[in-house]
């Protein structure tokens, strides 16, 4: 009876334990990748290939997204406030939310599910393959060669993908503006302008810049503890995505009280 | 037999009391083993009985739970005074799947490790070095430019090996080279084993169930079983030995003959 009883603390005691071995873990690859930084420059040819594997090769995917996030930010400011404020505030409204949320957000949750699960499933079918010992036998460490680059890639290319985003998003909120809510183009821009901080840019660019550290070591994380064969490298891959997710919207909150405040 | 002079007393490699489990599962209970330098040293056992684990022990790979592993007079098994890069670069090791890095061709994959181990090597060097150890397991020049997806299983294996002997080392060590392969592609494997003894002068432990591989490349042989190694010997003395638990596993019979227990 007790041990029914105490079963949801036990189960309660494990998730907390298991939290803390999965952030001392994410701490010690922080550390391990970033002892590599000196070595960027010699290995800028693996750093060039990330960024194109995860920068350069998002982009198809993110233009849709980024322009129909503008859309539906735009038609929902539109929706709200259409009657009871000047059009203007449409402009404003969409500005506002793509810069500061919706833009950093979203593409950071389309990143988490294109290249955040892509690396760890193939970090973790490399540890399958004995790649990852095969670099330690020839002296080659993982994290100077293999983790190193795609950190770089990812803290890099995320906040430059972001930033593309807004600017597709806004477009495509102009786009519906002029054609489907009848707003000229003056006005949407003019409400764009209207309450616009630097800030906005600054700390929505500085989210993605964290988001893009954490989808790296998130990904990097399920891939190297992945468990054998493919129901290994599946499970590695969706956890991966999963906590990414969760950690992408934990973590928008945490810099929204910091930098919004 | 490879016919190559080795002095018994100059030990490359020493297992001392090597103990190792995993959880609950004790894989080296107790191994003590030692391998000359210039010797070809195959263990034998049965599958998922520890003979990976003491390769992966014997290039820093695994540290174990207790005893010592020595390698050219270091003890490589205490982390403190473990400089894995140097001690790496002593040793190559060919992976049971080649492990060939699937993003770079044959020739990266061989050139890699030589680039940032030696970048005072100008790329026309890198590339003599390739074509060089392309030749020594016999491909052509034109083989740098294969994917290892172009690859099969036996062209993988020799490209490994190139790659493994891309820094010339001192050992080699194989994990199970011809498992997966038909018996003319384990026999051109076999003679690449016995090419790197020769021309090469290396010490080489080769891990394997293949008795007909173990016996052509094997200066000795040792039998490892339940985590001890049980016996250790030329290949003659493993063909005539009166242990039945090597006679058991070398002529591949499911139950012991009750005959030899008896002796």
């Amino acid at each position: 009876m007790l041990k029914i009883l105490l079963a949801p603390l036990f189960f309660l005691g494990k998730m907390i334990a298991n939290g803390i071995s999965s952030v001392g873990e994410l701490c010690c690859i922080l550390w391990f990748t970033v002892r590599q930084l000196p070595y960027v420059f010699r290995t800028w040819g693996l750093v060039l290939k990330q960024m194109v594997a995860i920068g350069v090769s998002s982009m198809p995917l993110l233009f849709v997204t980024s322009i129909f996030t503008g859309m539906v930010a735009t038609v929902q400011a539109s929706f709200q406030f259409r009657g009871l404020v000047a059009d203007k505030w449409v402009g404003t409204a969409a500005c506002k939310m793509v810069l500061i949320e919706l833009g950093p957000l979203l593409t950071a949750l389309v990143l988490a599910g294109r290249v955040g699960s892509a690396l760890a499933a193939e970090i973790a079918s490399m540890r399958e393959k004995e790649e990852l010992d095969a670099h330690e036998v020839l002296g080659l460490d993982p994290y100077r060669y293999l983790a190193m680059p795609r950190f770089v890639a990812f803290m890099s290319m995320v906040p430059c993908l972001t930033v593309i985003s807004n600017c597709l998003a806004l477009i495509g909120g102009w786009i519906v503006a002029v054609l489907a809510l009848d707003i000229s183009s003056y006005t949407f821009y003019t409400g764009m302008q209207y309450l616009f901080n630097p800030m906005d840019l600054f700390g929505g660019t500085i989210k993605s810049f964290v988001f893009g550290v954490i989808i790296f070591l998130i990904g990097w994380l399920h891939g190297i503890n992945a468990a054998p064969g493919a129901r290994g490298v599946g499970l590695a891959t969706k956890d991966a995505v999963v906590s990414c997710c969760l950690m992408i919207l934990i973590l928008d909150l945490a810099t929204d009280a910091i930098l919004f405040q | 037999m490879p016919n190559v002079k080795i002095d018994p007393n100059d030990i490359m490699i020493q297992l001392r009391g090597l103990q190792k489990a995993f959880g609950a599962q004790t894989v080296l209970a107790d191994v003590n083993l030692n391998i000359r330098r210039g010797e070809t040293m195959v263990i034998i056992g049965q599958s998922g009985g520890g003979k990976s684990v003491i390769l992966k022990h014997m290039i820093g790979l695994l540290q174990p739970d207790g005893g010592e592993v020595v390698v050219d007079g270091v003890t490589i098994s205490t982390p403190k005074f473990f400089d894995t890069r140097t001690i790496r670069k002593k040793m190559g090791m060919l992976f049971q799947s080649g492990a060939l890095f699937d993003s770079m061709d044959t020739g990266e994959n061989i050139a890699f490790a030589l680039r940032e181990h030696h970048p005072e090597l100008s790329e026309k060097q890198v590339q003599e070095v390739v074509t060089e150890k392309l030749k020594l397991i016999n491909l052509v020049p034109e083989f740098r430019s294969k994917m290892p997806s172009e690859l099969s299983g036996g062209m993988r294996k020799r490209v490994a090996l190139a790659r493994a002997i891309a820094l010339s080392p001192e050992i080699l060590l194989y994990d199970e080279p011809t498992t997966g392969l038909d018996p003319i592609t384990s026999d051109v494997i076999n003679d690449l084993i016995l090419d790197m003894q020769s021309k090469l002068g290396v010490t080489s432990v080769v891990v394997t169930h293949d008795m007909v591989s173990a016996f052509k490349v094997a200066d000795r042989i040792a039998m490892l079983y339940k985590g001890r190694i049980i016996e250790v010997g030329t290949v003659d003395e493993i063909k005539n030995t009166t242990n039945p638990f090597v006679k058991q596993f070398i002529t591949g019979k499911r139950k012991i003959n009750p005959e030899d227990t008896a002796n």
